[in-house]
């Protein structure tokens, strides 16, 4: 059951954050709310000492969308629905609107912001992995200061995220990407509509005369939290790309994960189908097969 | 009146309650409140076996919110209740044998408030050693769950025909296996809900809730109070769902909150959240099914031999109901000469399991379809061949020695039409050639075991087959009432003692009526359902809702009929031997149409003078029986046949099932009503492909880890491809025009269906339900609780 708890709805993003600065430790922060409602139920230890929240779902200042610098900078209160939708965000970062398009439902899809997704930080965040392979910075501001962090940064450990006491995320910056760059997101979960992601992996791959000349790689719900494989990908700088190498990494991609996570209850299924399915990721980003793979 | 005579049996009538409920302007029992009334809290402990040490209210016995405690010790009457074995207590006092137990309710006006007093009562408990295992729950040192029967066994049905032995020595092949199926849950969107209010004095109590069968919970309530069935009257709220679920769990809500209600005096209302409606209401039976076959190299069965365990969990319920329909059914629907089976329903710390749509067919089905395609793989067939070689036909003789006669039997119709539909033979075998990869899943993977791209998706055709009895059969009493009462002005009130459940009954009588007096279906207005005011016509079950109730609305509008050609005989001065029709609102001779009365002025003449108007119709089954030391009688008075065929793309390098198409053909006797035919094919295909692929209550130690939808994963809209509903019809005696059921037989073998669908694309056979991830890849379930999970 979800407490008596007092609600306010700032006008502005300058009142939400005095708000919170005023509020200090009691104060949380609602956007679409579809974690933080559960969480009332589910009794999420953040929540416990709750007494104001402070709702910034409807703030404009959060929704903007605009180039800068050549790369993207979006509000961090855009829901996924309006994400997908977003011209620029098709055409330049489309593992980003892929990944929007499978979260939870419709209904949940319109209320769901992007912020609240990684700022939750459960493993199964599916916005992370696509975010991470972009090379995402986040504004963070609170009524007195600004500061910008990476993503890869800010996500500390479950459910834990470098963010203080009356700091907003106010906006996604994603870097320019180069028109050679292709990539593909994948989500695996138990059924189609409404589903946790098992697995999710993002990669970003860049080939010049059949080398590897950049490859990114994220995957989330496999580990802890969403993370990228740097080491991975160094492995793979200036490889002749072929099925044989790619079969090679989705090995190491395994070993990896198993070093982060040790052999858990679902290992025997999730890790093989991790190698498996990064396998076919990179086959389709390489354009080895024309087939979806759904 | 034959099929192309009828005005609206047959055709596409939208619900009555349709708007209503999608609109979100139906009152479901959650909606209504009464003055001065009481929530209501459930306390339990989180033991699956424990004896109950003391219970101290005195934490909270003096807090204002709080308005009054209910326990065993206020139970009137009859302690414990149960519709066979009354073996369920009320309020548990000694002992709890699963963690949906109750040991008192607390009242008070905050439900937020009791929640905090809930956590404050002191009730000290010994543990008992936890029995889950129900494969072993008749070993001689498992614990006793109900001592006061002597043993876990709940009921055992044997059945014995012609020389099992002798059949395997004369067959040519001999073929066993052993399946499981799981627990499920039915999933009603609506979790539990009801009111008791008090009548004046205490001495009558009224009930309103979401309640599936209200003459079963007034049975129920009036012995746990110890009244006369007059003093307990039961309303029906509109029902969110209930798929056999709203009946033993419904009917102990019933009677706690009138307990409640007669303690206070004000009314009460008990309302479940989702996670307390899975954790305390029962679930499908989950069974292990031994299978042994004797065939000839011909494809001809010859023997088979079945040994079933049904997990009836913590108490009896509706299993001896359940596993009962399992034996009559559990060969299939194939003549097979020497049949030896044993079903027996066991105890165990597991959640109850009773009554869920499918009763005990879903399990056997799955069995006896995976066992058909492997033979027919064995002896190089089709599975369309094997069944058509094996099939019941007119005149078979079933496992329990009934002749199938006085009924079109059309498995073989059902069969072809479905084959026909869906090119199956063909594409099942194509699939069959095609070489399939492999893969081993491990930690690291070897070169060979990545798939080449274009070979991940693999296709698969399957089908099943089933039959099914019609209504209660020998299981019990079967009749059924409805009241039907024409006003002055043509239009008419109906009811029928059969309660609405969502499956749009209430349209389907309206139309019966409607159709015999030639009057619009919207002219006929469906009373709400009260105990008071109509005859018990037994529960909601078992499919038998159009057949029974139907039944008797077409009778009791036929009794007015006849009321409304009598006076109109008398007004024309004609004989006895004169016939009408009643169509389109007018009533004509047959002979001589030119001569008519609109109904509407013949109602008006019939009521001017002092015509009766009003009918309760009447409809019974014939007799059927059955003898339950050998098994064997007729079981059922008739019986309905289906074909499902499944194609399904599956994802060899997950295990993903997708499925692409589902042809359900079905022989339901007459359709009354064709938009809630289809409707019923969808639905029950799509709860068939939960089971399949999806759903499954697991309760590690006998504790529900899946308590609300996040875990316990039904499917959504995007998870079926296209269903296409088929009707075959037949002549039928029984029934209003021949109708007889669909709601069931739509179910129960969708799973099959895909499991055979599955097996055909992966070249792998699964023995084990549901078939998720886990199941198609490791051919085992992975469960964060299980010992060897990290081998
Ligand atoms: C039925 C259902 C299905 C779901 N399916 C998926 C799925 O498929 N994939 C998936 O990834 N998730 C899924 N989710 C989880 C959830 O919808 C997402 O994580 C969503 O993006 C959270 O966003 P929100 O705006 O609703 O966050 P909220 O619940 O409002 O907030 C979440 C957290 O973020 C904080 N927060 C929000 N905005 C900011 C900000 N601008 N600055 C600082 N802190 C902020 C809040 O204080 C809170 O701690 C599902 C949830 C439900 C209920």
């Amino acid at each position: 059951m979800i407490p008596q708890i007092e609600f306010v709805r700032p006008k502005t993003l300058h009142d939400a954050l005095s708000i919170l600065a005023e509020s200090g430790d009691g104060a949380r922060v609602i956007a679409g709310g579809t974690d933080v409602i559960p969480g009332f139920q589910q009794g999420d230890l953040r929540l416990k000492s709750a007494r104001t929240l402070v709702d910034i779902h409807h703030l404009p200042e959060l929704k903007n969308v605009e180039t800068r610098d050549g790369g993207l900078a979006i509000g961090a209160g855009i829901t996924f629905t309006d994400l997908a939708k977003h011209p620029i965000i098709a055409a330049e970062y489309p593992l980003l609107k892929q990944a929007a398009l499978t979260v939870g439902n419709v209904q949940i899809r319109n209320r769901a912001t992007l912020a609240g997704n990684f700022v939750n930080n459960a493993a199964c965040a599916d916005s992370v992995p696509p975010l991470l392979v972009y090379n995402a910075v986040l504004r963070i501001q609170s009524h007195t200061s600004v500061r910008e962090t990476p993503l890869s940064d800010f996500l500390l450990s479950p459910n834990q995220v470098q963010l203080n006491a009356g700091e907003l995320v106010t906006n996604i910056f994603l870097p320019k990407l180069s028109a050679s760059h292709s990539g593909e997101f994948y989500k695996l979960g138990r059924r189609r509509g409404t589903a946790i992601s098992r697995i999710t992996l993002a990669v970003l791959l860049k080939v010049t005369e059949n080398r590897i000349e950049d490859l990114r790689i994220a995957s989330g719900a496999v580990t802890p939290i969403g993370m990228r494989f740097i080491d991975l990908e160094k492995v793979a700088l200036g490889k002749t790309i072929d099925k044989s190498f790619l079969k090679s990494l989705a090995n190491e991609l395994g070993e990896h994960v198993l070093s982060k996570t040790g052999i858990r209850w679902s290992t025997p299924y999730k890790l093989p189908v991790l190698q498996q399915m990064f396998f076919q990721l990179l086959c389709r980003v390489r354009g080895c097969s024309g087939e979806a793979i759904r | 009146m034959s099929a192309d005579s009828f005005t609206v049996v047959g055709k596409p009538v939208v619900r009555q309650d349709g708007r209503e409920k999608v609109t979100g302007a139906a009152r479901f029992a959650d909606d209504l409140r009464f003055p001065g009334m009481l929530s209501a809290v459930m306390v339990r402990i989180p033991a699956a076996h424990a004896l109950i040490r003391s219970v101290d209210y005195s934490a909270i016995n003096n807090d204002p919110a709080l308005a009054a405690i209910c326990d065993a010790s206020d139970v009137p009457a009859a302690k414990t209740v149960g519709i066979v074995r009354k073996d369920q207590p009320v309020f548990c006092d000694k002992k709890v044998v699963t963690p949906g137990d109750v040991i008192a309710m607390l009242l008070g006006e905050s439900e937020e408030e009791l929640l905090r007093l809930r956590d404050q009562v002191r009730i000290e408990y010994e543990l008992l050693p936890v029995l889950t295992d129900y494969c072993n729950a008749l070993a001689p040192n498992e614990p006793l769950i109900h001592p006061e029967f002597g043993s876990n066994l709940i009921v055992h049905y044997p059945l014995r025909k012609g020389n099992v032995e002798q059949g395997f020595a004369e067959s040519d092949h001999l073929l066993e296996q052993t399946y499981t199926t799981q627990r499920v849950e039915h999933a009603y969107i609506e979790p539990e809900c009801v009111i008791a209010i008090p009548r004046e004095g205490r001495k009558e109590i009224q009930i309103i809730g979401s309640i599936q069968n209200p003459f079963t919970a007034r049975r129920i309530v009036a012995d746990v109070l110890g009244w006369p069935l007059t003093h307990v009257r039961i309303q029906q709220a509109e029902l969110g769902g209930s798929f056999g679920g709203k009946d033993d769990i419904m009917c102990l809500l019933s009677a706690r909150a009138s307990i409640a209600a007669l303690k206070t005096g004000r009314p009460v209302k008990i309302r479940y959240r989702r996670e307390e409606s899975i954790l305390e209401s029962y679930k499908r039976h989950p069974y292990t099914m031994h299978y042994k076959a004797g065939f000839m190299q011909t494809g001809k069965l010859k023997a088979m031999k079945i040994d079933i365990i049904a997990d009836g969990g913590a108490y009896a319920s509706m299993s001896p109901f359940t596993t009962w329909r399992t034996v009559v059914q559990a060969t299939g629907p194939y003549e097979i000469e020497h049949v030896w089976t044993d079903v027996r329903a066991v105890y165990s710390n597991n959640p109850y399991t009773g009554a869920m749509r499918g009763f005990g067919s879903p399990q056997p089905i799955f069995a006896q379809e995976s066992l058909m395609d492997e033979i027919a793989v064995q002896l190089g067939m089709t599975p369309d061949e094997i069944r058509r070689i094996n099939g019941f036909r007119a005149g078979s003789i079933t496992a329990s020695g009934q002749e199938l006669a006085q009924h079109d039997v059309n498995l073989v119709t059902v069969l072809d039409t479905a084959v026909g539909q869906t090119a199956f033979a063909e594409r099942w075998q194509e699939n069959e050639q095609h070489i399939k990869p492999t893969w081993t899943p491990s930690c690291s993977l070897d070169n060979k075991d990545f798939i080449e791209p274009d070979q991940l998706l693999q296709k698969g055709i399957g089908l099943a087959t089933s039959f099914r009895g019609c209504s209660l059969g020998a299981e019990g009493t079967d009749a059924a009432a409805a009241y039907l009462s024409l006003r002055p002005d043509g239009s008419a009130s109906l009811l029928c003692g059969l309660a609405e459940n969502g499956q749009g009954l209430r349209t389907t009588y309206c139309i019966i009526a409607a159709e015999i007096l030639g009057i619009p279906v919207d002219s006929i207005e469906y009373l709400d359902f009260d105990t008071a005011y109509i005859a018990d016509s037994g529960p909601t079950v078992a499919s038998r809702s159009t057949l029974m109730g139907g039944g008797a609305v077409k009778n009791a509008a036929e009794i007015v009929r006849t009321q409304l050609e009598g006076t109109l005989r008398k007004r024309w001065n004609l004989a006895t031997d004169r016939s009408f029709v009643f169509s389109s609102g007018l009533v004509a001779l047959v002979d001589d149409p030119a001569k008519y009365i609109s109904f509407l002025d013949l109602c008006a003449l019939a009521h001017s003078t002092g015509v009766n108007l009003s009918a309760i119709g009447w409809y019974r089954g014939p007799r059927v029986h059955w003898d339950e030391s050998v098994g064997q009688g007729p079981a059922y008075f008739t019986y309905v046949y289906g074909c499902q065929v499944a194609e399904v793309t599956v994802n060899i390098g997950t295990g993903e099932v997708h499925l692409d198409h589902i042809t359900a053909v079905h022989d339901p006797g007459t359709i009354i009503n064709l938009l809630g035919a289809q409707g019923q094919v969808y639905g029950g295909v799509t709860q068939g492909a939960g089971y399949a692929l999806w759903e499954e209550i697991t309760a590690p130690n006998g504790k529900i880890k899946e308590l609300n939808f996040d875990e316990y994963l039904i499917p959504t809209s995007l998870d079926l491809g296209t269903i296409t509903p088929l009707f075959v019809s037949g002549k039928e005696t029984y029934g209003p025009w021949g109708a007889k059921s669909l709601g069931e037989p739509t179910l129960e073998l969708t799973a099959a269906a895909i499991a055979n669908a599955v097996r055909n694309a992966v070249g792998k056979r699964f023995f084990n339900l549901p078939l998720n991830l886990e199941e198609i890849l490791l051919q085992r379930k992975l469960r964060p609780e299980d010992p060897n999970a990290n081998q």
